[in-house]
């Protein structure tokens, strides 16, 4: 993973951060061109670049097969499929690294007597 | 096998080649080009047969790259290559994976899409081949990102900068960093609001944690807070602007 200073503005200020938090993890992604691939990630950089190890690969004919390593250019990854038990902590993640702003919403407004 | 029209004679790159395969067969669409050398360069992807004739692949028009070892799919262990372009071919195309289904490629809707195989005669080169790709890849972001949450207009952010807090751009903190560089009228002016958020929240919901008993004592330890009832309206206006 190359960790440019602008690579690690463009992640902390994106949704990318979320799919870095992938790592390691069984995943599924849904590529453009409708087929998909379920692997364990190894890489996702700031261009949403996927990396995947022990890939089942279904390719848009609905034809199933293996890859060893696969690596998807962030332009053909239409959606990466969060694995449920992580969700809450994605979710919390995105809440504490928004701005400013997104923190300040959370606040409840004092409400007046 | 026949002659492919897209094949061009050109001299191997020179320049930034990540890794180098001779002895590599070519495959597009399930049919052979020939046994030759896979160039992976930082500038382009380039395949020369032995005879001196190839192709270049631009790093953008490739979606997807990949090792595949199942020999169910294809008898040979090779990198995966999927290009969105269209490659003239020879009438005849016949795609072990597809078993004899028509392929959609005259369907206008339907990107265009060709799949190249590339399979080395040395099988444990996959690794390093495919490592190459990503690297080259990833040196090639896609340009026009329609969903952009990327577009970065500003200045580098400068991390060594920011951290002596001479950086100029603007940024957040934590809540730890961010109380650290109040000053004390700030930080008494945050205790005051944190109070009385405490205050009128802890009536209606009783809200663990943001004022309880210890750190009420906390507070008043050498500090002048006063932790008085919100008054209907006092503040009514007052942003938290930080």
């Amino acid at each position: 993973v190359s960790h440019s200073v602008k690579e690690r503005t463009i992640a902390e200020n994106s949704l990318v951060i979320l799919l870095q938090g992938l790592h390691g993890h069984v995943t599924t992604v849904d590529l453009r061109d409708e087929s998909t691939a379920t692997g364990r990630v190894t890489n996702v950089d700031a261009f949403m670049n996927v990396r995947l190890a022990e890939v089942t690969f279904t390719d848009r004919q609905g034809t199933v097969s293996r890859l060893d390593e696969l690596f998807v250019t962030g332009r053909n990854v239409r959606y990466v499929h969060i694995p449920d038990e992580r969700q809450l902590q994605a979710i919390h993640r995105v809440r504490y690294f928004g701005g400013r702003d997104k923190g300040r919403k959370e606040f409840p407004r004092a409400k007046h007597k | 096998g026949g002659a492919m029209s897209f094949l061009k004679r050109f001299p191997p790159p020179a320049e930034g080649v990540r890794h180098q395969q001779p002895d590599t067969e070519a495959v597009l669409a399930g049919r052979t080009l020939g046994a030759g050398t896979l160039y992976i360069a930082e500038s382009r992807l380039s395949w020369l047969e032995n005879s001196g004739v190839g192709f270049s692949l631009d790093y953008p028009t490739i979606s997807l790259h990949a090792v595949s070892r199942d020999l169910n799919a294809y008898p040979w262990e090779h990198l995966y290559v999927m290009v969105n372009a269209k490659f003239e071919e020879e009438e005849t195309k016949e795609a072990p994976m597809a078993e004899g289904e028509e392929e959609e490629d005259s369907d206008d809707d339907v990107e265009p899409i060709a799949e190249f195989r590339f399979v080395p005669s040395d099988k444990s080169a996959l690794e390093a081949m495919f490592s190459a790709m990503c690297e080259c890849q990833a040196l090639h972001p896609d340009p026009d990102d329609e969903d952009s949450d990327n577009d970065y207009e500003g200045e580098e952010y400068d991390v060594e900068a920011h951290e002596l807090e001479q950086g100029d751009i603007p940024t957040f903190y934590t809540y730890e960093e961010g109380l650290s560089h109040l000053t004390a009228e700030g930080q008494a002016t945050l205790e005051r609001l944190e109070g009385m958020l405490a205050q009128s929240v802890s009536s209606q919901y009783n809200m663990a944690g943001v004022r309880t008993e210890d750190s009420i004592r906390e507070f008043e330890d050498g500090m002048e807070v006063d932790i008085a009832p919100v008054v209907a309206g006092q503040f009514e206006d007052a942003e938290v602007d930080h």
